[in-house]
């Protein structure tokens, strides 16, 4: 710590010096935009699917949010999905680049400002995805003239809001800290903040689902603190997969031992999630009754699919990343997608799960088309299946939504100096 | 203060959908709009308007109509971002105000009574040309949360809800829940009562005679 407060690491990711000479190679052009013809496609690979989505977004406000496959008995869908799952992801990054500054710790070997923009990218996407699932995004300006400060809704928004405005400044920080223009107490102090803020998005959007006494699968303390632990296991996955990849070509170069440090600690986040899952289950399904349901439900009903590939999907990562003869970079980076595949399988399981089960399930409504997808036949076929599965338009904007994120993180690739550059 | 609330006596329902009805013309409810739909209250296994349980002792068949049930403690309104659905402090009723509400459908997920709210995921279509109903019924709007309103534009001025208007059965009361001598209060001192999901703590306004 102390020498972290001293002049010369200043700027420095990490305390550790023992690369620096390595890294000083790769910041010799870190300061240039990056030339790289591969990059040029993928940005406009990722313009073009943003656009397209953007077209589907304005069939879907002006034809009709029929179109989607969203109904008044499962009124939330692939966005909310979606949002769930991207706020999770962001954390990684902001967690990862923020731990070792504000606890003063070695760090992941010159990654930070990659992750940390890893993490901006993800917050658009996650904000994006709420905007589209607005039935009115042009009365978006009502949430700051008339908020309900009561509403948990609200807290999101203000908790992701400084979110990304964190995500930035801190990022800003970074960089002008490698220039000598802002202190290392003041990074410091911007990474606690960052910090105890990327906690907080995660808690706020649980408490969105968990405070609500309508759904027995989301009334649950455990979901802030099972939130917070999810985002951990696909953040520091996303982190570690784009770090393999951008040293694949040859954008930055991170020593190994960093990469397996990253792998234990997904490892270890991994069983944290599967521990929480195993704590829920059992305390739902233990009383009987309505808990048991929905362990029903997870293990051998409509979303069993997603379960299991959730579970195993994680068991495999945790092997694989806590195995040392296992930790090559093919490996880790399939461990990386399997855990952030795992995460929105989660997601998934937690939001349609959430709707699967109806609260006046021992009376028979009449249904049609305005209460429920599947509406043709009884409410007892609607709820045999999955309520709900998304329709074409609904999967291109949220593909559209995504693509902004990638064209983010692209331009920020291409124009920031984002490379590790201490010398 | 006046608190409204609605007593329905499900001995005496018969199951006409004519409430249903009512409302729909009275407000003038677009296409597959219901904000007040009738159950059949038999176990959920069998479909609507059928015979549930197992024959032929343990048949289970009545009905039992709901829509908002305007809650005392309401999970909607805490929720809702920015204040589009408020308790009116006059009457205690639900409201809901389209031209503020933003689409978010927090409330439809926080109402433990699953369906009560209805999202117009369409440009309102109609089945007749012509606007039907009350003229003070407030218009549809396209991407918005809406539900029963207890016909707030007639009980407003005295006059009782749409539904209990027409029942057939005269099942629905209306009337004062904090007034010991109204005619609601009455019935629920005299008859046994239940109201839905009383465990998730929302303090509904409507009971239901047993």
């Amino acid at each position: 710590m102390s020498e972290y407060m001293q002049g010369g690491a200043l700027a420095s990711d990490d305390l550790d010096f023992s690369a620096s000479s390595d890294r000083g190679r790769a910041s010799e052009h870190a300061s240039t935009a990056v030339k790289s013809p591969a990059l040029n496609v993928a940005i406009g690979v990722s313009a073009v699917v943003m656009v397209v989505g953007l077209v589907l977004w304005f069939m879907q406000l002006s034809g009709g949010m029929v179109q989607t496959a969203m109904r008044n008995l499962d009124s939330w869908g692939l966005y909310i999905t979606g949002f769930m799952f991207f706020v999770g992801l962001s954390a990684g990054g902001l967690i990862i680049s923020s731990v070792p500054k504000a606890l003063g710790i070695r760090g992941f070997g010159g990654i930070s400002k990659v992750a940390v923009f890893s993490s901006i990218a993800c917050t658009v996407v996650a904000i994006g995805l709420v905007v589209v699932d607005m039935g009115q995004p042009f009365r978006v300006w009502e949430l700051f003239v008339y908020s309900n400060l009561g509403s948990p809704l609200m807290w999101d928004i203000i908790v992701l809001s400084t979110y990304l405005i964190l995500s930035c400044v801190y990022l800003w920080a970074q960089i002008q800290a490698e220039r000598g223009k802002v202190s290392a107490v003041a990074l410091r102090v911007i990474s606690v903040i960052a910090l105890v803020t990327a906690v907080l998005v995660h808690s706020v959007t649980a408490w969105i689902f968990s405070l609500q006494q309508g759904h027995e699968m989301w009334h649950t303390a455990l979901l802030a603190p099972w939130f917070v632990s999810s985002a951990l296991v696909c953040g520091t996955a996303l982190v570690m997969a784009v770090v393999i990849g951008l040293r694949r070509a040859g954008y930055l170069n991170v020593e190994q031992d960093n990469i397996v440090r990253l792998a234990k600690l997904l490892g270890a986040f991994v069983l944290v999630d599967l521990y929480f899952f195993g704590c829920d289950l059992l305390t739902e399904g233990f009383p009987g009754g309505a808990g048991a349901e929905v362990v029903a439900m997870l293990t051998q009903g409509p979303l069993a699919p997603y379960f299991w590939f959730e579970i195993i999907g994680c068991v495999a990562c945790a092997v694989i990343c806590l195995t040392p003869a296992l930790r090559r970079n093919g490996l880790l980076v399939t461990a990386s997608l399997l855990a952030i595949a795992g995460i929105f399988c989660k997601r998934v399981q937690l939001l349609v799960g959430g709707f699967q089960i109806t609260n006046l399930a021992d009376m028979a409504p009449a249904v049609n088309s305005m209460s429920i997808t599947y509406a043709d036949g009884t409410l007892a076929d609607a709820y045999a299946n999955l309520v709900y599965w998304p329709t074409p338009l609904e999967a291109g904007v949220t593909l559209g939504v995504v693509a902004l994120g990638f064209l983010v993180f692209f331009l920020g690739l291409k124009f920031l100096p984002l490379r590790p550059s201490e010398k | 203060m006046t608190r409204y609330g609605m007593v329905i006596d499900t001995k005496k329902c018969i199951g006409c959908h004519v409430c249903a009805m009512a409302c729909k013309t009275e407000n003038n409810l677009p296409n597959d709009v219901w904000w007040n739909r009738i159950f059949t209250d038999n176990g959920g296994e069998m479909g609507f308007d059928m015979v549930g349980g197992s024959y032929p002792d343990n048949l289970q068949f009545g009905y039992i109509p709901v829509a908002c049930q305007h809650c005392e403690n309401p999970a909607c309104v805490k929720v809702c971002p920015v204040g589009a659905t408020y308790k009116d402090p006059e009457t205690g009723v639900v409201r809901q105000d389209y031209d503020k509400c933003i689409g978010c459908r927090m409330c439809m997920s926080a109402c433990p009574y699953n369906g009560v709210r209805s999202f117009n995921w369409e440009e309102p279509v109609f089945h007749m040309d012509y606007a039907m109903g009350s003229k003070d019924a407030p218009e549809h709007q396209q991407h918005v949360v809406e539900k029963c309103t207890f016909c707030y534009h007639r009980t407003s001025q005295g006059i009782e809800p749409a539904c209990m208007h027409l029942c057939v059965g005269r099942a629905r009361f209306w009337g004062d829940l904090d007034d010991p001598t109204s005619e609601v209060s009455r019935l629920l001192a005299e008859r046994s009562h239940k109201r839905l999901l009383e465990d998730r703590g929302t303090e509904p306004s409507t009971y239901y005679l047993v």
